[in-house]
């Protein structure tokens, strides 16, 4: 199947709100979205992004029942160890159910590999859910390792009512 | 005791090694410390900044002293699609002999408020499960375990793994 791989631009927001909230209902937490296409728009495309984008396109031949063409993405951005420095971190990744087992997503993830080392990163960093099977063991076939299962390694997260008591402290 | 938390300088990077390497020997990983100096001051007072520090110094006895550095926190914006930006604190260290003085605390409140004053949804971090201390300190002001209420994993490639994922596939 023919598919290209290219990084995103403002006019692929309206796609990626879409497959984020198709990836929120894969992980069982669609009502956990607040983000929009609007805040994408924002914060990933004005003068300091907070993310960058890939999208996976097809030909207009294999577009979905829906029409559309844009049929995978990862979002990215640049993070840092303090122990081996300059990082990239890959916070979303995620192919439409009916184009999968045919590289995009190995060939999504590859690019943001390349991305990461042309800057300089040493590591790949991402979570994903312990119950997710077929992705785990998609990552482990690709050579990375458990750090939470090898470092014991528990991501923390303090927000809402909490942050502002925290702030007041 | 009178100390200070300000902005991370150029300057300020031998003692924010020095401070990096002390925390990963706290977590017996020293050897895995691989930064330089010169990567430091690259990475972080350049163009493009991939982090930002804050530290804490403690005015020496006398007022000839130099005032010492006692603590610091590095971070970064990140960025997660279904709330938007958070802050990321990366490292986060109080040295041994001046803990318990509400040092740690106040690089927390200013961190928080930084957070909030960026419209971040929230202040993100990882802690080792066994390191007890610090687990409670932050459970104790409101954190959630995130890999245990919601079973999140975090993975990673290094860079052997990295180079062979970049490399053109044989398709």
């Amino acid at each position: 199947m023919d598919f290209s791989i290219r990084a995103a631009n403002l006019d692929d927001c309206k796609d990626i709100a879409r497959m984020i909230m198709e990836l929120a209902e894969y992980e069982k937490v669609s009502d956990h979205v607040k983000v929009t296409q609007k805040d994408l728009e924002q914060d990933g495309f004005s003068k300091n992004p907070f993310f960058h984008g890939i999208i996976a396109e097809v030909p207009e031949q294999h577009k979905t029942k829906e029409g559309h063409t844009k049929i995978g993405y990862a979002l990215y951005f640049y993070s840092y160890s303090s122990w081996s420095g300059r990082a990239i971190y890959m916070e979303d990744l995620y192919v439409m159910p009916e184009f999968r087992g045919k590289g995009v997503g190995k060939a999504l993830m590859s690019k943001v590999a390349q991305l990461g080392l042309a800057a300089g990163c040493h590591q790949l960093n991402f979570t994903v859910l312990n119950w997710n099977k077929p992705s785990m063991d998609f990552y482990l076939s690709q050579g990375c390792f458990d750090v939470t299962a090898t470092m014991d390694y528990h991501c923390m997260r303090c927000e809402g009512e909490a942050l502002k008591h925290l702030a007041q402290l | 005791m009178e100390y200070k938390l300000r902005k991370a300088e150029p300057r300020d990077v031998p003692d924010i090694l020095r401070l990096v390497k002390e925390l990963a020997k706290y977590e017996e990983m020293e050897h895995q410390v691989t930064l330089t100096e010169k990567e430091l001051l690259e990475d972080g007072f350049g163009d493009t900044p991939f982090y930002h520090c804050i530290i804490t110094e403690i005015q020496g006895q006398n007022s000839s002293e130099d005032p010492k550095v006692v603590g610091f926190a590095m971070y970064y914006f990140t960025y997660d699609p279904w709330v938007g930006k958070q802050l990321y604190l990366e490292e986060f260290y109080v040295m041994d002999e001046y803990r318990g003085l509400g040092i740690g605390s106040g690089i927390l409140r200013h961190l928080s408020n930084l957070a909030m004053k960026t419209r971040c949804t929230g202040m993100m971090f990882v802690v080792a499960e066994n390191n007890e201390p610090s687990v409670q300190f932050y459970k104790r002001r409101g954190a959630e375990d995130l890999s245990q209420e919601e079973g999140w994993r975090l993975f990673r490639f290094d860079k052997d793994s990295l180079v062979k994922m970049a490399a053109p596939s044989e398709e």
